[in-house]
């Protein structure tokens, strides 16, 4: 146990809450496909580590910037997103217990893939601006940003604030809420059902692959890093309440804080259990998370 | 014919104990003997995954703390595996128990979250508590003390009681009091709280239960290991292996999850000589999982029992014999007598 200075502290908490941002991102569509389908998508953060190396390859190959390579990763993924739930989670809806499990295959098939691919070697972007740092001056205190934190968060925001219009001011947007709050009213007032969740888990995949583009420039990926980052965002989703957008985002601004402080406090190896600590102690003093309903059983 | 597959388990028991006289090399007794560690844990994680329907994805944990909990008491104490492994598994239950207790408070798809997480936080303590543990290279054991030629053998029929004891309270279970609650949880929760089950100290009890044969496999599998590392005793894929050859087999039936153990085995090792040398292999391993739950999602077991009865049903028809569903309703008002409970009907 190691205190920090103020100063010190002060810089965690700001890098903490820019990392949230991007985890806000990543978490998105996780906590938009629970809302619509009541699935947990294990294959969240597979697909996290998939659309990195997408930009990884865009760049090492076409020298197309991560930040860019959006363009193409996210019609992709939601592409890929549509056909997966059209064609083998549908055939299984009725039993959500298969349908996780089913997620889960299709994680450990993208894992394989990837590691057969791109081998099972940490793999990172370096672009010039890689190691650029902002120096921000605050009264007496300096803060030393990391300009891709920094960029990654406002592309964060900006990514979740399209979503937010595209929830609250489309038809689409509309029958998705519909169809969150009550599916059999949803599909009584007319809203396709079907096509909505298809839809849903294709926008879900669209959010991560911009996640994915995001994460790219920030962190080292590796195909067997899957199961840490899709724990770390269910984490995220439990604390927010599963099926809520907002609940994701100040949860995930909570985690990145707390993961960041327990860096500097504990060693930065071991930071990550913050994550699951919260995770059961939310489970247990209040399931349903902060922003979350209670969803009964049956 | 009857008689026949009412006896069977006693030929086969016969087949698997000249087994590794028959089949010689290091190599069979090795596969052999995972089969059966595979049977046992499949078996175990069934009771509370197929009789109680919460499906556990961090089993794991349990087996890589059965594994660290053998190895040290083996370096430290001088504790021997083979009787250390069962007394040891108690802790490892009791443990399963008390994380039982807290992450039973939810259900369906946040206690599959919680299990991952459970299995997160013992590899990370696994990785950092390195004074206890060893750190990322792990722990060796000392070797067994007989003679190379038998190497694998004594590993092969210890295992074999352990799948024989952990099929009896598995078959127990299915038959008590106890196991009915189980699945009364697993159909209707609520319904099964109403007519008076304890659900929480049932499902907390079948957690344990559940975990206790998982973590003597757990430490049987790192004294024949002989080194053991967080990466591979903490590692999801062994959970998920019980979870595939349970549901191959047939989730919720007493002997599935072993046959999907002796099916699942032999296969995925065929793989892995092909495809090891790269990450192929899990590519394979999930592309079988989805094949399995799309197309049997029931397992083989189920399967087969209601083919062999549609084939049966239309000649006892035309003999004038009553239908299933008659057959079928008879049966549960029966037993419902039996119960003192009286079926309304819709």
């Amino acid at each position: 146990m190691n205190l920090p200075s103020t100063n010190v502290l002060i810089q965690v908490i700001i890098v903490g809450l820019l990392t949230g941002g991007v985890y806000a991102l990543m978490s998105a569509g996780l906590t938009l496909i629970f809302g619509v389908m009541r699935v947990i998508n294990i294959a969240h953060g597979a697909f996290l580590v998939f659309s990195a190396y997408l930009s990884y390859w865009l760049f090492s190959s076409y020298g197309l910037d991560p930040f860019l390579s959006v363009i193409v990763t996210v019609p992709l993924l939601f592409v890929i997103g549509v056909v997966f739930q059209r064609f083998l989670l549908a055939r299984v809806r009725n039993e959500p217990g298969l349908m996780v499990l089913l997620t889960f295959s299709l994680a450990l098939t993208l894992e394989g893939l990837m590691g057969a691919v791109w081998q099972t070697t940490g793999r990172s972007i370096r672009t010039w601006y890689t190691s650029e740092v902002w120096k921000v001056e605050l009264a007496d205190l300096t803060l030393r940003l990391p300009v891709v934190r920094v960029v990654g968060f406002v592309l964060a925001i900006v990514a979740l604030f399209l979503l937010y219009l595209l929830m609250t001011r489309t038809d689409l947007g509309r029958a998705i809420r519909a169809t969150v709050q009550n599916k059999d009213a949803a599909q009584l007032v007319g809203v396709n059902v079907a096509w909505v969740q298809a839809l849903t888990f294709g926008i879900g995949l669209a959010t991560v692959a911009a996640g994915g583009a995001l994460f790219s420039t920030i962190w080292t990926f590796n195909a067997g890093d899957h199961e840490e980052w899709i724990s770390k965002l269910l984490s995220i989703i439990v604390l927010g309440g599963m099926g809520s957008l907002p609940g994701a985002l100040i949860a995930a601004l909570i985690m990145g804080v707390a993961e960041a402080v327990a860096a500097v406090v504990m060693t930065s190896y071991l930071s990550p259990i913050v994550f699951y600590l919260i995770l059961f102690v939310t489970l247990i003093l209040r399931p349903q998370g902060l922003l979350g309903t209670v969803i009964r059983k049956g | 014919m009857r008689q026949f597959l009412r006896w069977w388990p006693v030929p086969a028991l016969l087949l698997l104990l000249i087994y590794p006289w028959v089949y010689r090399e290091p190599y069979f007794h090795v596969v052999g003997f995972n089969v059966l560690l595979f049977a046992t844990m499949a078996t175990s994680w069934n009771i509370m995954g197929g009789y109680t329907g919460y499906k556990s994805l961090g089993h794991s944990a349990f087996f890589g703390l059965g594994a660290y909990l053998v190895a040290i008491a083996a370096n430290r104490l001088g504790w021997n595996p083979l009787w250390s492994a069962p007394l040891l598994a108690v802790i490892v239950a009791l443990v399963a128990m008390l994380l039982g207790w807290i992450m039973l408070r939810t259900t369906g798809s946040a206690f599959v979250i919680a299990t991952i997480a459970m299995l997160l936080i013992f590899r990370l303590l696994a990785l950092n508590l390195r004074s206890v543990t060893g750190g990322a290279p792990g722990l060796s054991q000392p070797l067994p003390p007989w003679t190379p030629e038998f190497s694998r053998m004594p590993f092969f029929y210890y295992m074999l009681v352990w799948l024989i004891v952990a099929v009896a309270v598995s078959a127990y279970i299915r038959r008590s009091r106890f196991g009915l609650g189980l699945l009364a949880i697993r159909d209707d929760e609520g319904k099964a709280e109403m007519v008076g089950v304890n659900t929480t100290l049932y499902k907390v009890l079948a957690f344990g239960i559940s975990a206790y044969f998982v973590g003597l496999g757990g430490g049987v599998w790192s004294y024949h290991a002989t080194h053991i590392s967080p990466v591979f005793a903490f590692d999801i894929i062994i959970g998920v292996e019980m979870i595939l050859m349970t549901m191959l087999g047939g989730i919720g039936t007493l002997w599935g999850p072993a046959l999907g153990a002796f099916i699942y085995i032999p296969a995925s090792d065929l793989i892995l000589f092909q495809f090891g040398s790269t990450t192929l292999h899990l590519a394979i391993l999930g592309l079988l999982m989805m094949v399995i739950l799309l197309f049997l999602p029931q397992g083989i077991l189920p399967t087969l029992s209601e083919w062999l009865e549609k084939r049966r049903t239309p000649r006892a028809a035309h003999a004038g014999a009553r239908t299933m569903a008659e057959m079928h309703q008879e049966k549960a008002e029966s037993r419902a007598d039996e119960a003192g409970i009286v079926i309304i009907q819709k």
